[in-house]
């Protein structure tokens, strides 16, 4: 438990280098480009502008913005807003991310959820027409980008079925309904759950054959004890490996989703920052995505010795 | 002191049956002909390579000639797919985008190896200090969502660059910059377990130098999972250049990129459906296309599977 404890701590820390190192790239990358946010804006005499460029700390050298900025970080300041002055990105972002991890979590249920199910009634009923289905869905799914099955899901469920559902997902103001959400996370799910679908069926098909799994036939034991406990534990390894990735194909995933459908989330504000060139929030933005990553990478490692106890830390 | 003769060796019974030879890709294109999901994916590929070529030299109509007819018309003999929201052949932009998405993936696979497999090999062969760096890098870009750095990029290039109607070019780059690490994660794995081999030994014993070591020994026996992973990148940069411009941030507007009609076709998606279903259809099957193709080549490179 302590030797757990303390790995977990470590690598605690190592996420927040890796944070700040990986953000600091994109600090570096858009502080490259020639002008700036201001140089749009009608109506700006120099005075001004100088004004607006020192508010922002934008007139200082850039090892020192850059220290400045990595300063920031720590506190957990990621600075302000160049397009909308006063405003703070940090609570910005915080309420953004809620946005994006609801919608991500039933992503995330949806993916490994169905891709489990699938997966598994493949395997037990290998060469049938169940296994057939199911692992041509699979094939197929997991090369449908999400963006394109959204455009699906939109032309589906709002349009053909518009009488059914009268667009409660889309046309409602505002965000925070329950209907809003299963069709974006549908979207943003599917293809993953197909490719989760793919690897279960395959290491579900190594572990029936095992001796233990025989064993456990043979002494009697229910089915469901059988492969729940028995086989897919031991199957759901290898899938577990790929939770990791899972997560930052989820993120980049969302990007897109969010700006079909409108959700007020971190991918909304990503695209919309670097349009409207608010460098400040898309280097925030981007150290939340590192974070995030980093965290779902760090679960995923904490939950692998608990399926699998010959890992210890 | 007579010296007795020396038996002559009966070649008939020392002869045994040499196992045919056969090159790497032969041997490859050999199992896979028996994956039927393979060769569903090359016949795609090719006809998306030559309806790429031919749209170099001809398309039924100009691909960003408006008004071809009228907006938003549904498909019809004279416009097999319709005509969008300006009034432009349909059928014609999928076969400009089709060059654009050849070019998009072929050009990034050639440069994600050209970066990864030199870094690979130097850092999984030499170890030590270059090894470091390059793992250095490889590990910290681990899990990263780099097709964010990947648009963020694309976005610092073409401005730095002052390219400013962005082209092919920048993406293709603005992909393989964040993308090189996969390959060269690969190369390094591969490299580390070949150089203990004993034909590696072998070759350095009878002189062989380091720079031929690579080359003639560690890279060829490397090739099977590299062209595999090369295979995959294509895909990946395909579905980064559709999600760039679907976004609106990668090809600018008259361009024919199958992301930037989807973009198009969307807004009118409830009375001209045709316009967003030809562009995801296309786009769908060539992804298709290129994962079955890849994994079929990893399961005909898998020397488990060999037979």
């Amino acid at each position: 438990m302590r030797g757990t404890l303390s790995y977990i701590g470590q690598r605690l820390v190592l996420i927040a280098i890796t944070t700040v190192l990986v953000s600091s790239i994109v600090f570096l990358l858009l502080h490259q480009i020639p002008g700036n946010a201001f140089l749009n804006e009608t109506r700006q005499t120099p005075q001004s502008l100088a004004a607006e460029l020192h508010h922002y700390g934008l007139d200082l050298p850039l090892p020192q913005q850059y220290t400045n900025w990595v300063r920031g970080v720590i506190r957990g300041d990621l600075g302000e807003s160049l397009i909308n002055r006063g405003v703070r990105i940090t609570p910005l972002l915080i309420r953004e991310t809620e946005v994006s991890a609801t919608v991500g979590f039933f992503a995330l249920l949806v993916t490994i959820g169905l891709g489990l199910i699938l997966g598994v009634i493949a395997a037990l009923r290998q060469n049938t027409w169940v296994d057939y289905v199911a692992s041509s869905a699979s094939v197929v799914g997991y090369s449908i980008p999400s963006f394109v099955i959204a455009i699906f899901g939109l032309l589906i469920f709002g349009h053909y079925l518009y009488i059914w559902t009268q667009g409660s997902f889309y046309y409602i103001p505002g965000w925070g309904k329950v209907e809003q959400i299963p069709v974006p996370a549908l979207a943003l799910g599917l293809p993953y759950a197909a490719y989760v679908a793919r690897l279960t069926r395959a290491s579900m098909l190594e572990t029936i054959r095992t001796d233990y799994v025989r064993t456990a036939w043979a002494k009697g034991l229910r089915p469901p004890v059988v492969v729940l406990r028995h086989a897919l534990r031991n199957a759901l390894i290898p899938v577990v490996t790929i939770l990791g990735p899972l997560v930052t194909g989820i993120i980049t995933g969302s990007v897109v989703i969010e700006n079909i459908f409108g959700i007020p989330g971190l991918g909304k504000e990503f695209i919309t920052s670097i349009l409207a060139r608010d460098y400040n929030i898309v280097i925030g933005v981007f150290t939340f995505y590192a974070a995030l990553v980093g965290l779902a990478n760090l679960t995923v490692d904490v939950i692998y010795p608990i399926l699998d106890p010959r890992i210890r830390y | 002191m007579a010296i007795a003769a020396v038996p002559q060796p009966d070649l008939e019974v020392i002869a045994y049956e040499m196992p045919e030879q056969v090159t790497l890709l032969s041997d490859a294109w050999r199992r896979i002909r028996r994956n039927r999901l393979a060769l569903v994916g090359l016949g795609i590929i090719t006809v998306l390579f030559i309806t790429a070529l031919v749209s170099i030299v001809w398309t039924p109509y100009p691909v960003w000639l408006e008004a071809v007819g009228p907006t938003y018309q549904s498909p019809s003999p004279a416009h097999l797919l319709g005509l969008d929201q300006a009034g432009r052949d349909i059928l014609s932009r999928i076969m400009g985008g089709a060059l654009i998405t050849a070019e998009v993936g072929v050009g990034s696979a050639i440069i994600v190896s050209l970066i990864g497999i030199p870094l690979g090999l130097v850092a999984g062969f030499y170890r030590g200090t270059a090894d470091t760096i390059i793992s250095f890098f490889i590990n910290i870009w681990y899990g990263i969502p780099d097709l964010l750095v990947a648009l963020i990029l694309v976005f610092v290039l073409s401005d730095a660059l002052h390219l400013i109607p962005r082209g092919v070019f920048v993406i293709i780059v603005a992909f393989s910059l964040t993308r090189w690490m996969d390959v060269a994660r690969l190369v390094r794995g591969q490299a580390l377990a070949l150089r203990e081999r004993e034909f590696v030994e072998a070759a350095r014993m009878s002189g062989a130098r380091d720079f031929g070591l690579l080359l003639r020994h560690i890279f060829p026996n490397a090739l099977g999972p590299i062209i595999v992973q090369a295979t995959f990148a294509i895909p990946a940069a395909v579905l980064f250049e559709a999600f760039l411009s679907f976004l609106g941030l990668g090809l600018p507007s008259p361009t024919p990129s199958w992301g930037a009609m989807a973009a198009d076709g969307y807004h009118g998606m409830d009375f001209a459906p045709h316009i967003v279903l030809a562009p995801t259809i296309a786009l769908s099957l060539t992804l298709m296309a290129f994962n079955w193709v890849g994994d079929g080549l990893r399961d005909a490179f898998d020397p488990r599977m060999r037979r």
